[in-house]
């Protein structure tokens, strides 16, 4: 077979920091290649090497034969390799045909003036279409596209810039099953055509029914390249994850039910857009509910609709045994029910106020009537709250008039943890809460997050990171395409059970029982 | 929102960039003061400065309201028709024997019902203020016509023109005091009221804000109806300056408001401003009209220089103001 790409011994590190660690991947003619990982493990870092985003600190890279020190994102596309990222890149306003070749427009010479030659264009673009089984005419506007016929489109474009390696980052992540279906069918097609396929995907069983081959990466490293007649998926698992990790704060876990009184109960919620459905659980008081799952998988989206800040369809929420109403976070704030979100600049903190003025909202809202407009502010007794969470989360800044901008990533976030303290709460959510956040500030927050708990508070915590969630978590739930696949105290949960629940959804107790019955 | 860091013990540079970022507007002020006083030493005179803030209580009035649509990084251009359709309004109330107190009142309330139309169509359709706004300019502009059939209406009551344009104790202007009383409210509101406060969190990230828990339909409402209120009031001061009611009072005043705002200092992009800094704003652009008249120049040059003026403070503020990145 032709090898097309072979990426020889890459190294990347960010500021020092080994985000890839001597990897070497290589890609052949007509195969579709399935990179694999839980998150952070390097897929995307490797790929956007590949694209000539980034630069390896050691390594090279060889591309239809010639090797490349520093390769360039020209030079990357102008060696036919494409890659198609997870939030389309596609100019909405525009039509089909402009979209495919936006960038390198066809001319023709009329009395010597150059001019867009939209006949070529237009047929070009029908012959693409058809190659990638979209029946749209090329003057659609992209708008108007659902996201399975966009993605065609971004494969067309691919094609038509004579692309050899298409890489497909988590294409299936918003897709329904029949136009998983009908991407697999093109993507197939294109294989036999000769093109090669990286594709990246967290769905085990999607993995073994397309890939010819599969690369495991693990915390940077490559873990091997198998060819996927020797596959199964408790070895894909077991491969990517296999780490040796149990916590220290394993030992303060209990399991709380039984013993402690329900907080929060939720049962048959169903959100309007169907992101989730039919969820149904109970927060214990003083334990931390780990949330699992892939990104995507409804978990963010639960906890929005929990929180107000989603429209529900269905479903009850009680916050001890009263049935709440909540349509919007004030309903929520005023029950007490706070939620740290996941994007700390976009959902969190007020980038025009002071620390102490981002913490005071959030008391300043709660005690406030008629939707945050009624009631009076005082500004000593603001300065004293602030300044006593900066004590006490010891957030670093110059003073408390500092605008929080100014702030790093880990202060910031204590910062928005203040605010909930000040305002106090029965039920806290934490989406992603150590994002981006050192390692120092990461332990602070679990602590507290403890504290919270032994306090008597429900705490959900939302986190992608396996190790973090089974650190912190009494119980965990796992998420998966919208639904909960399975809720496991944290002494049964293995790490291969949580990516087996998220991969597989539903069918993980069948997978279960089967790879049991096996040996 | 004021700041207690002690300045002192920075270096220098940051020394400039805080005060500059605290004080330029006074400063600019001050320096134009300074420099007519120099050209025509009459321009100093107690006399004047009072003619000035009686000249330019229309612009600041408007610019008040103003600020709270630019506060939220949005626009209220309305707010010149709003001027003329409540003057219209309260004129031809008074006209009907309605006691002026009570015809004054009801011409505020008119206004505030724009503005809460205004608010009302923003968050409804979820446009931008820009485009609303210019609707409703229109709208209101045109209603103001069809009531008074595009004539002016007298102000019948001598007593409301006496009492409003007129001056206390024959000095100070009641324009100025009902600055002043306008100002001490909105002060209070934007320093010591949740909801003020809240208005800046909107102005700066309305999508926390919505996840903080505040009604951003509710404040969007009140921060337009605020708007329409001190817009009414400056219709309320101008046809008692003039004697009538013109239905085409205020066209084109909406520049000068959204001007003395941004001289103010008030950031276009929502969230940053304090109101004496944008009364300090309307003074300005009143200075400059009166300083230029009374050193000679002909009105064409004032337009080029409140022009020139409102790019500079901008400019001025995008090198050393907060979001300068020093």
């Amino acid at each position: 077979m032709e090898c097309l790409v072979s990426m020889d011994h890459i190294t990347k590190e960010f500021s020092g920091v080994p985000a890839l660690r001597d990897i070497s991947f290589e890609i052949q003619a007509g195969e579709i290649h399935a990179l694999l990982g839980e998150n952070g493990a390097g897929k995307s870092t490797l790929m956007k090497i590949l694209s000539g985003a980034y630069t390896p600190t050691s390594g090279s890279i060889a591309i239809n034969g010639d090797t490349y020190n520093h390769l360039t994102t020209k030079q990357s596309a102008d060696a036919g390799i494409s890659i198609i990222y997870q939030e389309l890149s596609l100019v909405p306003q525009l039509s089909i045909l402009e979209n495919i070749f936006v960038g390198r427009l066809l001319t023709t010479k009329v009395f010597g003036v150059s001019v867009l030659d939209y006949p070529a264009m237009r047929a070009r673009s029908r012959e693409l279409l058809e190659m990638v089984g979209l029946n749209r005419s090329p003057n659609t506007v992209v708008r108007a596209l659902s996201i399975s016929e966009k993605q065609l489109v971004e494969i067309a474009k691919s094609l038509a810039f004579g692309a050899r390696v298409i890489v497909m980052d988590e294409p299936t992540s918003s897709l329904v099953e029949e136009e998983v279906d009908r991407l697999f069918t093109i993507v197939g097609r294109l294989r036999d055509n000769g093109t090669a396929v990286v594709f990246i995907s967290h769905k085990l069983n999607e993995v073994m029914a397309l890939a010819d081959r599969v690369t495991i990466l693990k915390d940077g490293a490559a873990v091997g390249t198998l060819p996927i007649g020797e596959c199964t998926i408790d070895l894909l698992v077991q491969l990517m994850v296999g780490r040796e990790l149990k916590s220290k704060y394993l030992s303060n876990h209990a399991d709380m039910r039984g013993s402690a009184e329900p907080v929060l109960e939720v049962s048959n919620l169903t959100r309007s857009d169907g992101k989730v459905r039919d969820i149904s659980f109970t927060l214990y008081a003083g334990e931390i509910l780990g949330v699992s799952g892939l990104v995507g998988a409804g978990r963010t989206e639960l906890m929005a609709a929990i929180y107000g800040a989603a429209p529900k369809r269905s479903g009850v929420i009680t916050l001890k045994g009263r049935t709440l109403k909540i349509r919007r976070p004030y309903d929520a704030i005023k029950v007490g029910i706070a939620m740290v979100t996941e994007d700390r600049k976009g959902t969190g903190f007020f980038h025009n106020f002071s620390v102490s003025q981002n913490i005071a909202i959030g008391q300043d809202v709660k005690s406030s009537f008629w939707g945050g407009l009624g009631g009076l502010i005082n500004p000593r007794n603001q300065q004293h709250r602030a300044q006593e969470q900066v004590l006490d989360l010891s957030i670093k800044c110059r003073d408390i008039h500092q605008r929080i901008i100014e702030l790093s990533g880990g202060n910031q976030q204590k910062v928005l943890l203040g605010r909930q303290l000040t305002a106090g709460c029965e039920v806290i959510i934490f989406d992603e809460p150590t994002k981006g956040i050192d390692v120092g500030t990461k332990s602070a927050i679990y602590t507290l997050m403890r504290d919270l708990a032994d306090a008597g508070v429900g705490v959900l915590v939302v986190s992608s990171e396996l190790p973090e969630i089974m650190a912190i978590s009494d119980r965990i739930m796992v998420f998966s395409e919208g639904r909960i696949a399975t809720v496991m105290p944290v002494v049964e949960a293995t790490e291969e059970k949580l990516v087996r629940a998220a991969a597989l959804g539903s069918a993980w107790d069948k997978g279960t029982q089967q790879s049991e019955e096996q040996p | 929102m004021s700041e207690t860091t002690s300045v002192w013990q920075r270096s220098n540079r940051d020394k400039f960039t805080i005060l500059w970022g605290r004080y330029s507007t006074v400063a600019i002020l001050v320096l134009m003061i300074a420099v007519f006083s120099l050209v025509e030493p009459i321009f100093m005179s107690g006399r004047n400065m009072l003619q000035i803030v009686d000249q330019g209580s229309v612009t600041i009035l408007l610019a008040c309201g103003e600020f709270f649509a630019i506060l939220l990084a949005g626009i209220d251009l309305s707010v010149g028709s709003v001027m003329a359709l409540s003057g219209v309004i309260t004129a031809q109330l008074i006209g009907t024997g309605l006691p002026w107190p009570m015809a004054m009142l009801m011409g505020v309330l008119s206004g505030g019902l724009a503005g809460f139309l205004n608010g009302l169509l923003i968050s409804a359709t979820k446009l931008p203020p820009f485009i609303i706004t210019l609707g409703t300019m229109a709208i209101l502009r045109g209603t103001t016509w069809v009531l008074s059939n595009a004539r002016a209406v007298p102000v019948s009551n001598a007593m409301y023109s006496r009492v409003i344009s007129g001056r206390l104790f024959t000095v100070v202007p009641t324009s100025l005091i009902l600055i002043l009383i306008l100002a001490g409210f909105l002060i209070f509101f934007t320093t010591r009221t949740k909801a003020g406060r809240n208005l800046y969190a909107m102005g700066g990230n309305p999508q926390a804000a919505w996840y903080a828990g505040i009604n951003i339909t509710r404040h969007t409402l009140l921060a337009f109806t605020i708007s329409g209120i001190c817009a009414a009031l400056a219709g309320a001061v101008n046809i008692a300056r003039l004697g009538s009611a013109e239905p085409n009072a205020g066209t084109g005043y909406e520049t000068y408001a959204i001007a003395a705002v941004i001289i103010g200092g008030t950031s276009f992009f929502g969230g940053e401003g304090v109101i004496w800094k944008v009364l300090v704003g309307g003074l300005i652009i009143a200075t400059i009209n009166n300083g230029l008249n009374m050193v000679g120049v002909s009105a064409y040059y004032q337009q080029i220089a409140m022009g020139a003026l409102i790019i500079l403070a901008v400019t001025l503020d995008r090198f050393f103001g907060p979001r300068s990145g020093r």
